[in-house]
């Protein structure tokens, strides 16, 4: 039965949800809350239906496929969505946080094809995959805080009381999320770039990633970049507060774009077996440790020609 | 059945009549007391509030008090002149009345449209009527629905959402979309002015505690600060406490800005970007309004506050319709639901009248049948009870239609005539 469930099912749902949410700007309604919960809960029990056969009927980890991990980081964030909209149910998270979750489904539906290939080194793999995944997650979530942030700001500045159906955080609290965000993110993609080190170790030196692949190189600019968003809000006060902590948010989620677009656009061995594929054929790959040689067919070999985190592939 | 109110209230009525009129909760109490020993079998709510003096009264068997009776009530317990309130007070009876009750605790009556101190006071009546054995079936039913009515409401409409008042506007339209609590904030206070002293309070119940007052006269700003538990402080120390300050309400009579742009600029780096708040309340202005271009500067005067209510008036007479619509709904409901009632004694005895001469059917047809088992037996009694409810369904039918128009007299008498029911 669980295989009948589709991609197109849990986005339609999604997308109605996202309607139901811009539908706020226009009308009230009495059910409307009740109608978008219901909606993205049925996308959510849809979806994770989806993961749970692909996972169950794969001998090899899914998560070191694009697609999967895509997914995946769509299946947290609308759980992110729904926790927001069942304690805040008159904010209007939804606007924001729904099109990056159809965003990453689009994303992952660009990579259906693709195949898997069996990891080697699994405890690492399922380490930096994860880390790299809540990453996202969290560059996710504070690039939401960080928009809303300068809604509510400017609404303030141009004296408007709340508009009509659409009601936001304060900022005090947005600032809080765009902090943790920033938090979160810089911890997991130190995790991720530790266990990718790891994984990289244990390839065959000619297998081995190089320190100069663009993938690498890309990710750990996004490293430096939220290491330096945290120092400095430790060590710097104003950038903890108001609009500058927006800002960065906002940036993180851009060297995030980047990263994830090196991967797509130039040659990278990330996520391979070791050789840097030809321009326009690899795949981005990007915060993705690298992938074990024992997995090495020709069919798996396609699986990493593709924009997007190849998460799970671990270095034997 | 029979509802009524008879009143006064801002719309028609001075406000020293109203005063005349108005009852403490001690003579509300007195006054349901006395009611109840002058009409007994009469149910009675007494709504008073500052903008008016309501009382709802029904009955559905005893005699009904007639308006004058009512005013002469009123009149008599405050010792006014039976004349002069006759005068000045309304009266609405049945549906008109319920209508007028929903109006009322739905706060489409207020003098602030949607204000909510209203439905408490409603409620509170209700539960003082109750509490006194002056209400019976017709009030509970009427005070519920309307309790209900203003629910939905305010789920179903924004009414309630738009302050109208510059100090609630302030701090639920600004200063709470820029905080998230307020208790571990600075609140600093600039002068003395009436308005700032209302914004402090709305401020204090959303948990403000940590206030400093600064203002010229530093015995002034002792007596102020000692009033609203927080410490005083020397003009001369004004930018060292806006420099602590996360919301500022500024109210002193100055004829010049107390703070420019070039001054704040000296200060905002010890302020580490943290967003400020600032409530300027004082005509001519206490800020430089260049101050509010400063980044996480929110600068509020009192026009841009005035400005704000009027959009949030405008927006809340555009909810009016549909307020009154989900009223009028809901009115006809209840009136439905009443009229219905008292259809009850006849529905009842016809039930009653039809269920005798079943019984003796199947008693007998039974007794005919002695060898059938239990299962037919009960086969036969569901069959005789399901052919009893189609027969009644018709006219019970007929009944509630006629009764969404009122009490269907006719149709009540026609029924009794026909299956000789008697009173």
């Amino acid at each position: 039965m669980l295989s009948g469930v589709g991609i197109v099912c849990f986005s339609a749902s999604y997308a109605i949800a996202l309607v139901l949410e811009v539908s706020r700007l226009l009308f009230r309604s009495g059910v409307r809350g009740i109608a978008m919960l219901g909606f993205a809960g049925a996308g959510l029990v849809a979806h994770s239906a989806y993961l749970y056969h692909r996972f169950s009927e794969s001998k090899v980890h899914r998560l070191s496929s694009e697609h999967d991990w895509y997914l995946v980081a769509a299946w947290i964030l609308v759980v992110v969505y729904l926790y927001l909209v069942y304690f805040h149910p008159r904010t209007a998270f939804g606007l924001f946080l729904l099109p990056l979750v159809l965003g990453l489904i689009g994303i992952a539906t660009w990579f259906a094809d693709y195949e898997v290939r069996e990891s080697a080194s699994w405890g690492w793999g399922v380490l930096h995959g994860s880390a790299l995944l809540l990453t996202v997650v969290a560059v996710l979530v504070g690039f939401m805080a960080g928009l809303m942030y300068f809604w509510q700001a400017r609404r303030l500045k141009h004296k408007l009381p709340p508009g009509r159906g659409i009601q936001l955080p304060s900022l005090e609290w947005l600032q809080r999320a765009n902090s943790r965000a920033i938090v979160v993110s810089v911890l997991a993609l130190g995790v991720g770039n530790l266990s990718g080190i790891v994984l990289n170790h244990n390839r065959l030196t000619a297998d081995r990633l190089h320190w100069n692949d663009p993938t690498v190189l890309s990710t750990q600019l996004l490293f430096l970049w939220l290491l330096g968003t945290a120092i400095a809000g430790v060590f710097y006060k104003p950038a903890r507060h108001g609009r500058k902590v927006a800002y960065l948010t906002i940036a993180s989620f851009i060297f995030l774009v980047i990263t994830l677009g090196v991967g797509l656009l130039l040659p990278t061995g990330h996520g391979r077996d070791g050789q840097a594929p030809a321009a326009g054929e690899q795949g981005a790959a990007a915060l993705a440790p690298p992938q074990c040689p024992p997995c090495v067919d020709s069919e798996s070999s396609r699986s990493l020609t593709a924009l997007g985190p190849t998460v799970l592939g671990g270095s034997a | 059945m029979n509802v009524q109110v008879v009143g006064c209230s801002h719309h028609g009525t001075s406000i020293e009549m109203r005063e005349r009129l108005a009852f403490s909760p001690e003579q509300t109490r007195e006054a349901l007391d006395h009611w109840r020993r002058v009409f007994p079998g009469v149910e009675a709510v007494l709504l008073s509030t500052c903008n008016r003096v309501e009382l709802f009264v029904a009955t559905e068997n005893a005699e009904p008090p007639t308006f004058e009776q009512i005013a002469q009530f009123l009149a008599r317990f405050h010792d006014v002149d039976p004349a002069e309130v006759i005068e000045a007070i309304f009266h609405y009876s049945g549906e008109a009345a319920v209508e007028h009750l929903f109006t009322v605790t739905c706060s489409l009556d207020s003098m602030v449209v949607g204000e909510a101190q209203i439905l408490s006071q409603v409620k509170q009546a209700y539960q003082v009527a109750a509490e006194h054995d002056n209400t019976g079936p017709l009030m509970h039913s009427a005070f519920q629905a309307a309790l209900k009515v203003a629910r939905r409401v305010a789920s179903e409409t924004a009414i309630h959402q738009r302050r109208v008042s510059i100090p609630s506007v302030a701090v639920a339209d600004f200063a709470k979309q820029i905080f998230e609590r307020f208790d571990d904030k600075h609140t600093l206070v600039i002068g003395a002015g009436e308005m700032g002293e209302e914004t402090l309070r709305y401020l204090q119940d959303e948990g403000a505690t940590d206030i400093t007052v600064v203002n010229r006269s530093l015995e002034r700003a002792e007596r102020l600060a000692e009033a609203w538990n927080g410490r005083a402080l020397p003009w001369d120390k004004l930018f060292d406490a806006l420099t602590e300050a996360d919301l500022v309400i500024s109210t002193t009579g100055a004829e010049e800005p107390i703070v420019t742009s070039e001054t704040y600029t000296q200060i905002e780096p010890a302020r580490n970007d943290r967003p400020l708040f600032i409530l300027d309340l004082a005509v001519p202005r206490d800020f430089d309004p260049a101050v509010g271009d400063h980044a996480d500067v929110y600068l509020y005067s009192v026009d841009d506050l005035q400005a704000a209510c009027q959009q949030n008036r405008k927006r809340r007479n555009k909810e009016l319709p549909g307020a009154k619509r989900i009223v009028e709904q809901e009115t006809a409901r209840l009136m439905a639901d009443l009229n219905h009632r008292a259809t009850g004694p006849i529905i009842q005895q016809l039930k009653q009248g039809w269920q005798k001469p079943k019984e003796e059917e199947l008693l007998r047809l039974l007794n005919k049948l002695p060898d059938l088992d239990e299962r037919a037996r009960s086969e036969i009694t569901r069959s005789f009870d399901r052919l009893l409810n189609k027969l009644l369904h018709p006219p019970l039918e007929s009944l509630r239609d006629e009764a969404r128009d009122g009490i269907p007299h006719v149709l009540l008498d026609a029924l009794s005539r026909l299956f000789q029911l008697k009173d």
